[in-house]
C-alpha cells in the first residue's frame, strides 16, 4: 500500500473548479500539509484527481478547512467521466485546526479517477490541505 | 493569470423600489435603464465581473434580483441558500418600503445565521428630492445599527449605482485575503 493520488505516484487533479495560482490545485497532492487548494466563493466546489493506473483503493483520507458536507465519486473509465458515488460526509467543523476525514473502502474498490465535491462549507471559502489514497495498482 | 472569485449578491426590498432597474442599470454599464415597469416574478439572476483595485483579482457578482412582491416569496427564498453578500434597498420616497427593510434582513439572515456576509443598505430614488420623506439620518442610523453600509443612489439619474455593488465585491475579495492568512496557520 502506498499513496496513490501523490504527484510523485503519477496522479495528476485533472480538474478543480476554483483557480487562484498562489493556492493551486496540485497542492492537494504534493505530499505536503502546509500548502492547499483554495475554493474562491460559491458552493459546490469540486475536483478530480486521475490515478497513473486503475486503482485498488483501500483508505481514503482528506485534510481540509470549513468543508460541512463532501462526497466522493469513483470512476473506472479511461476519462473521467461516469462517476458514481462512493460516500457522501458530514463533517464536523474545527477551530484552528485541519479537519480529517477518513473513507474506509475495503481494497475491493477499484478507481481511475476520483471526484470530490464540496457540497457546502462553514464559511464562504474552504480549503482541501491534502488527499491521501492508500491503495496499488490492480494486476490484470 | 488573475484570481476570480465568485460572490452571490441577494437584492432584496419591497416591490417597486427599483432592484431590478439598479441590478439592469449596474449590469448594462449604465446603458439601460428599464424605463417601463416590469414586476420582476421569481428570481432574476444577471452575472457581472468586477476588477478589484490594486490587484490582479476579480469578483464575479452573480446578481439574483428578487422579486418584492409577498406572493413570491417562498419561491424567491429557495435561491437565497449561501449568499455571500446582500443588497437591501428601499425607496426614499415610500415609508413601507423604509420599515420593510427590518423584515427583509431578518429573511436573509435566517437563511444562514452562523456566517457572517457583507451587506449595503441602498436608498434609492434620491432623484425624486421633492416627495422624499426618509431622511439620510434615517437611513444612516438603520445600516449602522444593522452592520450595513450605507449608499444613497438614483437608479433613473444613473447616480452612484455602481458604488454599493464596488463596495461588496471589495468586502468580498478583502474577507478572501484575510481568510487566506488563517488558512496559512492552519498546518
Amino acid at each position: 500500500m502506498f499513496d496513490v493520488a501523490s504527484s510523485k505516484a503519477g496522479a495528476q487533479v485533472v480538474l478543480a473548479t476554483s483557480a487562484d495560482e498562489e493556492y493551486p490545485p496540485e497542492n492537494i497532492i504534493d505530499g505536503s500539509q502546509d500548502t492547499f487548494w483554495v475554493t474562491t466563493g460559491l458552493y459546490p466546489q469540486e475536483f478530480v484527481i486521475t490515478f497513473q493506473a486503475l486503482m485498488n483503493i483501500n483508505t481514503v483520507r482528506i485534510q481540509s478547512f470549513n468543508v460541512r458536507k463532501i462526497t466522493v465519486g469513483r470512476s473506472v473509465s479511461n476519462e473521467p467521466t461516469e462517476f458514481e458515488l462512493l460516500r457522501e460526509k458530514d463533517v464536523e467543523s474545527t477551530d484552528g485546526q485541519l479537519q480529517e476525514e477518513e473513507i474506509h473502502c475495503g481494497g475491493n474498490l477499484t478507481a481511475q479517477h476520483l471526484k470530490f465535491t464540496i457540497q457546502s462549507g462553514y464559511d464562504h471559502f474552504a480549503t482541501i490541505h491534502q488527499v491521501h489514497v492508500d491503495g496499488n495498482a490492480v494486476h490484470s | 493569470m488573475p484570481t476570480i472569485l465568485r460572490a452571490k449578491c441577494i437584492v432584496v426590498g419591497d416591490s417597486t423600489v427599483g432592484k431590478s432597474a439598479l441590478t439592469q442599470v449596474f449590469h448594462s454599464d449604465g446603458t439601460h435603464y428599464p424605463k417601463n415597469y416590469t414586476l420582476t416574478a421569481g428570481v432574476e439572476l444577471l452575472v457581472k465581473a468586477v476588477n478589484i483595485p490594486d490587484s490582479n483579482d476579480c469578483v464575479e457578482l452573480y446578481i439574483y434580483d428578487s422579486a418584492g412582491k409577498e406572493i413570491f416569496y417562498e419561491i424567491v427564498q429557495k435561491h437565497w441558500d449561501h449568499p455571500s453578500v446582500v443588497m437591501l434597498v428601499y425607496d426614499v420616497t415610500s415609508e413601507t418600503s423604509f420599515d420593510s427593510c427590518a423584515k427583509w434582513l431578518e429573511r436573509v439572515r435566517s437563511q444562514k445565521p452562523e456566517m457572517q456576509f457583507p451587506g449595503v443598505l441602498v436608498a434609492n430614488k434620491i432623484d425624486l428630492d421633492q416627495r422624499r420623506v426618509i431622511s439620510p439620518k434615517a437611513g444612516k442610523d438603520f445600516a449602522q445599527s444593522n452592520g450595513l453600509e450605507y449608499f444613497e443612489v438614483s437608479a433613473k439619474e444613473m447616480q452612484q449605482v455602481e458604488a454599493p455593488f464596488y463596495f461588496l465585491a471589495n468586502e468580498f475579495h478583502k474577507m478572501y485575503k484575510e481568510r487566506l492568512e488563517q488558512f496559512k496557520t492552519l498546518a
